[in-house]
């Protein structure tokens, strides 16, 4: 694996904007930070049967009666 | 020079958000001489003076926003992360913001919390404060806290490399500590994160979060490091914090400047996973995700 470096950067804070950050290793393999629920639930479609992210995805959907 | 000795109201008759108000105060009177990490640097942030943490005396914030990554009983948290550290691990994931106090923006503590509380109104569970390193930036955190409700529910996100006065100014705040226990002893804590003493600091941290709230450690397996910072961290934890939640992270990249050292060049094996799983069964740990 490559290291990452990552650039110094100013980073403005909106309250619009969200920041996750992936690292897709070799084997495929995606190791996440900073995971916002709409990141989580576009993991969760690229594989719904990873636990982790699954039960990130469904703890952040509104409940259903 | 100390400017201001702080004296500590009784939590137990006034509002934790009056009480982080008075707290603020102090702890920016602090800055003067600043001890709130380890260091012990003891130089006058207010004066514009630096110590290893290169922080002044206005904090900066270089996250604001809901997230779902962290453990599963605090999520989804709004998290806050203060702009500069106390210490050098190499391998930070967010080195760039967490080495630089001057990442990031200025908010004002009243702006932060109109923006938490937006969060918890649309479903966020907990505000958590982390850094880079948050403890260098107590008197700002305060006021964050002095604005928010008293009954939202508050993480304080730490290196656990906080010292004594900064547990004083800490006392009644949070309601969870999620604390990092990184290194399993002081060569390896001095070789990737140039800090003294580390173990002796941290164990002392711990043991004060557990008795004052819930605690939470985080152990951030390194590859090649089962053996000499997770099997003694574990050990620790299990004979001295039994029952403690324990959140051992497998997910380790290499970040920032991790390609100094030859042994963080990779990610964690399955091998080193489950290794590192046995051990923390053999010590009785209490694993959460």
């Amino acid at each position: 694996v490559k290291p990452i470096q990552k650039p110094v950067q100013v980073v403005k804070i909106d309250s619009q904007m969200l920041t996750t950050e992936l690292l897709i290793l070799p084997d495929g393999r995606i190791l996440v930070h900073n995971l916002t629920q709409p990141f989580a639930e576009l993991l969760h479609e690229l594989n719904p049967i990873d636990e982790q992210i699954a039960s990130r995805n469904s703890i952040t959907q509104p409940e259903t009666h | 020079m100390i400017c201001a000795e702080p004296t500590f109201p009784d939590p137990a008759i006034i509002s934790r958000s009056e009480l982080a108000r008075e707290r603020a105060r102090l702890a920016h009177a602090a800055l003067t001489d600043c001890h709130l990490c380890a260091h012990h640097c003891g130089v006058n942030r207010r004066a514009n003076e630096t110590g290893l943490c290169r922080a002044g005396a206005k904090a900066r914030i270089f996250i604001a926003q809901t997230e779902v990554s962290d453990e599963l009983a605090l999520i989804p948290t709004f998290a806050i992360a203060f702009s500069g550290c106390d210490l050098r691990c190499d391998f930070c994931i967010t080195g760039a913001s967490s080495w630089n106090p001057r990442a990031g923006e200025i908010l004002s503590p009243g702006t932060v919390a109109e923006r938490a509380m937006e969060a918890l109104a649309a479903g966020a569970r907990t505000i958590m404060i982390l850094g880079g390193e948050p403890t260098i930036h107590l008197p700002t955190a305060l006021e964050i806290v002095a604005a928010l409700p008293d009954s939202a529910k508050l993480i304080w996100k730490t290196n656990a490399h906080g010292s004594a006065s900064a547990r004083d100014f800490l006392n009644g705040m949070f309601n969870v500590w999620l604390a990092d226990y990184k290194f399993g002893n002081d060569a390896c804590a001095q070789r990737l994160a140039r800090v003294p003493d580390y173990v002796h600091v941290v164990q002392e941290n711990l043991r004060w979060a557990n008795e004052h709230s819930e605690l939470i450690v985080r152990h951030l397996l390194m590859p090649g490091h089962v053996e000499c910072c997770w099997r003694p961290t574990a050990e620790w934890l299990g004979e001295n914090l039994p029952g403690t939640k324990i959140n051992l992270r497998s997910g380790f990249w290499p970040a920032w400047h991790a390609s100094r050292h030859s042994d963080l060049c990779g990610t964690v094996s399955q091998a080193e996973s489950d290794q590192a799983v046995q051990i923390a069964q053999d010590c009785e740990l209490n694993l959460i995700k």
